[in-house]
């Protein structure tokens, strides 16, 4: 009876946290925890931070020093780039763009920044440096909208009009003169670009530059428009309230119109359903043919819209005191709201950035307290590929099972010599399951543990500006190095050198060992092998098995 | 590893692997040039027997370092002792290589076939009532270990330092691993087969008793 009643009370302690935690922390704040932050000291992170390999990238301005500051997964510093000339606020959504080549060059990844004092920096993420930089117009202010990536080139809005540049070293190829605008994102939709003004007039761009004004509201449009099935949305703020228009992208006539609050947040479409807020309400509209609303709620906010998947958004609200809205939809018409804490409660505009590392799913929040929090997801996403079955190792995996069994069987009846047959037979599938993986974890484990320290490869001064931020090779055959430089996208040293050789006109040989692809000559120079240095150390792999980054220096050198 | 940074060991000429090819078929006939009673009938059984196991090791290639001549070098050797034991595994490496690709390795690879054989008729393994299990496990793990050091050896061709050596043998501990346990499961699937096999056949030392005491009676 005693341990009964004391098994009771343990049972119900242990349930105990788990009451109190639905009475009092949303379901969000059950599901996540706080990973770490980080503090900015001063400034407004007005626009959602982006994440570009491996880091998070964040915005910040309103202080003595606007910047662009990059943080490694973990929350360590990794790099800063500020203008001290920009006008304040800078609110431009930052554009992370890949790697390409189109009719004006090639690029590597790029990270593009529209400051509000007209500069547009395009940097390398990996380290911050400017790949290139350009200065477009200004008129009290510069760029405070977003842009957007047509193949080869990049649209940006700047305050009188909207440009087109080069992505591979930031020249003007047009500017189309268009109304003074703020927070004038541009939408591009089949070949057309729109964007809307101050004065309440939606602009259509071709892609040649030439504007023509598509149709005129009683006052602003401040957001990108968005291109729904039933027409081009456009959410028109006036003094007091706002409307949400549906037009012929075409002719800009105006098929439906829905009121709405003042003060409206930037829209934003998942498929058929577009949700707009402002400061009263979110809604939540279905388009198909036509638009219709199928939820709202009560909720304010101005700036972005965070939207997760089809199911959850997460929206800052633009209160003094106030977190921010989590919002589950469920597809059809039940809209449910949760407030959720972060800890950085207070205005904020910026929607939350969601990345997953390592099987781990974050959210990032960002206001104007300066204070970046970041929250991990308390469940690991179990990573489940059910494309691919390799029936020859589903095989593999089913004889260790059967051998495993037969082993314990036969080890717990006595019988030694069968034991030992079905073990050792174990033994060897389970090793060559696991030995691609376990030597390549071995090899990294004692090269970190015995390296040689490296030395960086330095960047020779003689290359071309237009290599920066790209990948380069060299070779050193006969006591002379030629280097080969402007690569991008290549994922392995072995790629990228077969594409340098190409250049080069060197023919390469090649062995298909059982660890790896072995170069064996190159231009026809042998000598007792090949080996190379990536990024100054010295690599340990075979060459088709070493990643490498977007500006990797790869050296081959004869044995 | 090593092999990716280009550490392969010496490039060998065509004229420099012709004489390395000569070197190792002589001291494979060297071994064999000894008198028996049945010259045809033995020679044709090693002949079967080296074919065999070059075969089995051509066509288990593609399992990274499961080496079924180090059991079989090992057990040939404690059943017909070290001469045939290491004409054997030189005739092995050889044959199998002109398959799987001949050069400096190969050297290193006969040679250490062959201690293995050589190592294997000194150490009782065979007992009347058959092979020694326990002993020939723990010969045939340790012949694992012993074979691959000997072959890593290969890469020294002046270039490479003592710590890049021992980096490179402790890089390869994953592959020793599964060669010792290919070896623990050749031994303990096929050790006694093999070895009966090999029994069938008089021992060196038993053909040299026998001619010298046909000799006798003759005289």
């Amino acid at each position: 009876m005693f341990q009964r009643f004391i098994a009771f009370i343990l049972l119900s302690l242990m349930l105990l946290p788990l009451v109190s935690a639905n009475q009092e922390t949303s379901l969000w704040n059950q599901e996540n925890s706080l990973a770490w932050e980080y503090d900015f000291g001063t400034g407004y992170i007005s626009t959602s931070p982006i994440y570009v390999e491996d880091k998070i990238i964040v915005r910040t301005s309103g202080n003595s020093e606007p910047a662009v500051t990059a943080l490694e997964s973990d929350g360590t510093f990794a790099w800063k780039h500020s203008n001290l000339l920009s006008k304040n606020n800078d609110m431009s959504p930052l554009l992370s763009v890949n790697a390409g080549e189109g009719v004006c060059g090639t690029w590597p990844d790029l990270l593009l920044v529209g400051w509000t004092n007209g500069v547009i920096d395009a940097l390398h993420p990996s380290n911050g440096s400017v790949y290139w930089s350009t200065q477009t117009e200004v008129a009290g202010w510069g760029i405070t909208g977003a842009a957007s990536v047509s193949e080869d080139h990049v649209i940006y809005p700047t305050r009188r009009g909207v440009g087109q540049f080069c992505l591979a070293d930031g020249s003007q190829e047009w500017w189309a003169e268009t109304g003074l605008g703020w927070r004038n994102g541009v939408g591009l939709y089949d070949g057309s670009i729109y964007s809307g003004d101050e004065l309440g007039t939606l602009w259509k761009i071709d892609l040649d530059g030439n504007s023509t004004a598509l149709a005129t509201f009683e006052g602003k449009i401040r957001h990108a428009p968005q291109m729904t099935q039933a027409g081009l949305l456009v959410h028109v703020q006036s003094s007091t309230s706002s409307t949400v228009y549906i037009l012929d992208p075409v002719t800009g006539e105006e098929h439906q119109q829905f009121p709405a609050g003042p003060s409206p947040a930037m829209p934003v479409l998942n498929g058929k359903y577009a949700a707009v807020a402002d400061s009263i309400n979110l809604q939540m509209l279905k388009c198909d043919t036509m638009c219709t609303v199928v939820s709202q709620i009560p909720f304010h906010s101005n700036g972005e819209i965070g939207w997760q998947n089809e199911s959850h958004l997460i929206v800052p609200h633009n209160t003094p005191e106030s977190d921010w809205g989590s919002f589950r939809f469920d597809g059809g018409q039940n809209l449910t709201l949760e407030l959720i804490e972060t800890g950085i409660s207070g205005y904020g505009t910026a929607a939350p950035l969601w990345f997953s590392s390592n099987g781990v799913n974050y959210t990032v929040f960002g206001n104007d307290q300066s204070l970046l929090r970041v929250y991990q997801s308390n469940y690991r996403e179990e990573i489940v590929d059910t494309k691919d079955i390799n029936w020859g190792t589903q095989g593999i995996v089913f004889a260790a099972y059967v051998l495993l069994a037969s082993s314990a069987i036969f080890f717990i009846n006595g019988k030694k010599e069968f034991f030992l047959r079905t073990f050792s037979l174990l033994l060897v599938l389970i090793l060559l399951l696991i030995l691609p993986e376990l030597s390549q974890v071995w090899s990294e484990s004692i090269d970190q543990v015995l390296s040689e320290p490296s030395t960086s490869e330095e960047w020779d001064e003689q290359w071309p500006d237009s290599w920066l931020g790209t990948q380069v090779v060299i070779f050193e055959i006969d006591g002379e190095e030629t280097a080969f430089g402007g690569f991008v996208g290549y994922e392995n040293v072995f790629t990228v050198t077969e594409a340098a050789a190409e250049e080069a006109g060197y023919s390469l040989s090649v062995e298909q060992t059982g660890i790896g692809m072995y170069i064996s000559s190159i231009d026809g120079v042998e000598g007792k092998g090949w080996e190379y240095d990536l990024d100054g150390s010295k690599g340990r792999l075979s060459a088709d098995n070493t990643e490498i980054k977007s500006t990797s220096i790869v050296r081959w050198t004869p044995v | 590893m090593f092999e990716a940074m280009g550490v392969h060991g010496p490039t060998l000429s065509p004229f420099a692997s012709l004489v390395l090819d000569v070197a190792l078929l002589a001291s494979a006939f060297w071994l064999l040039a000894k008198p028996t009673k049945r010259p045809i009938m033995d020679s044709l059984f090693l002949a079967t027997l080296v074919l065999s196991v070059a075969l089995l090791r051509v066509v288990m290639e593609p399992l990274p370092n499961v080496q079924p001549v180090t059991v079989a070098a090992l057990l040939v050797g404690a059943q017909l002792g070290a001469r045939r034991g290491a004409a054997f595994a030189v005739l092995v490496a050889m044959i199998s290589n002109f398959f799987m690709g001949d050069g400096w390795w190969t050297l290193f690879q006969a040679v250490g076939w062959a201690s293995v054989a050589v190592a294997g008729s000194q150490l009782s393994l065979i007992t009347p009532s058959g092979l020694n299990l326990r002993k020939a496990i723990f010969a045939s793990l340790a012949a694992a270990v012993w074979f691959d050091l000997i072959v890593s050896f290969s890469i020294l061709d002046g270039t490479i330092g003592f710590t890049d050596f021992i980096t490179y043998l402790i890089h390869g501990i994953p592959f020793d691993l599964l060669h010792m346990a290919s070896n623990l499961a050749f031994v303990v699937w096929l050790g006694g087969w093999f070895s009966g096999l090999l029994e069938e056949q008089p021992t060196l030392e038993e053909i040299e008793f026998a001619v010298v005491n046909g000799h006798g009676i003759d005289g």
